[in-house]
């Protein structure tokens, strides 16, 4: 195919599966604000870089892996313009954003839940329970052990059973 | 497979739901829920979660993505890039102690039995769905789920075909309430297929539809009457795979409806807006 051409139908397909990059940048930076930048920012080098996609398996979990990276990057630069200097690699995975009420105004209460959840419960959700990646998928994307995503899948999982108790609590 | 021993009960039964588990330890831990009341109420609860969980992302799918990011996807590189905001990281919350909630979550799901009774009422057809955990039902929604299953059409796309176009206008009209003029799109490319009488949030909708030559369906809906958005302002939203226009003119809605990969939707819906 014509590079042109190539490009072209990439562009395309990256279309096709932006409302789930959406969904999945919500996941990580749990607001709707955060989530818009880090997509257009992660299409943005999905584009440049498509010469490097091998066009074999799924094209979201290439841009997935791409769109989490991102994330990690910009939690590291607002850690250290926020005075706490440099990040250590292995605190990525623990490192926290701001979710406040004020940012996260979401119309929906569902979503609302799913964003309040601990940090990288929600990701290894989508990824496993909704989207159907296998466990060593999922934690190539986040680049986390596999021990881990058992552990925030269970976690997740029991969390939204706890939500349920209390969203039946309150209709009460 | 997945060696799960040594890990807590929870996240061996997340495995074995996943089948990312050996068939020994399959057997092994089918053998612990037979005879183990916590296990089986664990399982229960991560079964239960899963249920919520796929329904809380599948509210995510609904909100619309930004079509000018669309566009620029689309149409090449060269995407703005994004306005750099600082925001100051929060201190890591204190973490939520999370077995005494769950275990009360266990007990009440017990005696209550209310995990399985949200879950139906929340997916069932037996009742009105609690009004906090759902957002109203807009007229797009009808016409993007209507474009979603007709666009998928090969012999019967339309209800009235093009052929018998001189019908066409009067009985919509009729049907509708709404005065207009079929529109003539073959300078962008789009011959017309027919049309259809559609009904979105109880009201009669008149549906337009159209192919280009890859085959790929539009249409133009409009109804009487007032929906929300302010009158000449172009709203722009993404359903998945299909890019809506909607815009109101003289006490009528209109939208523009085609794939989302479609880089010309803007320009065929300012068409649209002046010769109908």
């Amino acid at each position: 195919m014509r590079p042109a051409a190539e490009s072209s139908e990439f562009r395309r397909n990256l279309v096709g599966v932006l409302p789930r990059l959406r969904r999945f940048a919500m996941t990580l930076t749990r607001n709707a604000a955060d989530a818009d930048d880090l997509v257009q920012e992660a299409c943005e080098r999905a584009i440049t870089r498509h010469h490097l996609w091998n066009g074999e398996g799924r094209l979201e979990s290439w841009i997935y892996a791409m769109t989490r990276n991102l994330w990690i990057d910009e939690i590291r630069k607002r850690k250290v313009r926020g005075g706490a200097g440099t990040i250590d690699v292995s605190e990525q995975d623990a490192l926290s954003v701001e979710a406040s009420a004020e940012k996260a105004i979401y119309a929906n209460q569902l979503q609302k839940m799913v964003l309040s959840m601990p940090e990288g419960l929600a990701s290894v959700f989508l990824l496993v329970n909704v989207e159907g990646h296998s466990y060593r998928e999922a934690a190539d994307i986040l680049k986390i052990p596999i021990g881990t995503v058992m552990s925030r899948l269970s976690a997740a999982r029991m969390r939204f059973a706890a939500m349920i108790t209390e969203t039946t609590e309150r209709r009460a | 497979m997945q060696n799960t021993k040594g890990l807590a009960l929870e996240a061996r039964l997340s495995a074995y739901l996943d089948g990312e588990v050996s068939d020994a330890e399959s057997r092994e831990l089918e053998n612990l829920v037979a005879r183990n009341d916590e296990a089986r109420l664990v399982l229960e609860m991560l079964k239960a979660g899963n249920t919520f969980g796929d329904k809380a992302f599948e509210d995510f799918l609904h909100d619309p993505v930004p079509l000018s990011l669309v566009r620029r996807i689309k149409q090449g590189p060269g995407i703005n890039p994004k306005a750099e905001r600082v925001v100051k990281a929060a201190p890591r919350p204190p973490r939520a102690r999370f077995w005494p909630r769950a275990l009360a979550a266990a007990i009440v799901l017990l005696i209550v039995g209310g995990a399985t009774g949200f879950i139906i009422g929340k997916t069932g057809n037996d009742g009105a769905p609690p009004a906090s955990l759902t957002t109203a039902r807009t007229w797009l929604d009808d016409i993007a789920a209507y474009h979603r299953i007709y666009s998928r059409q090969t012999e019967h796309l339309v209800e009235v075909p093009a052929e018998e176009g001189a019908k066409i206008e009067p009985w919509l009209a009729a049907s509708v309430g709404v005065n207009f003029a079929l529109p003539d799109l073959k300078d962008e490319g789009l011959t017309f297929e027919g049309a259809r009488l559609l009904v979105a949030v109880g009201k009669p909708v008149a549906q337009l539809i159209y192919r280009n030559d890859e085959g790929n369906v539009f249409a133009i809906c409009f109804l009487k009457g007032k929906p929300g958005a302010p009158e000449g302002v172009m709203a722009e939203s993404i359903r998945d795979d299909i890019a809506m226009i909607s815009w109101q003119k003289a006490g009528a809605a209109y939208v523009v409806v085609g794939p989302s990969a479609d880089a010309n939707l803007h320009t065929l819906a300012e068409t649209v807006s002046t010769s109908i």
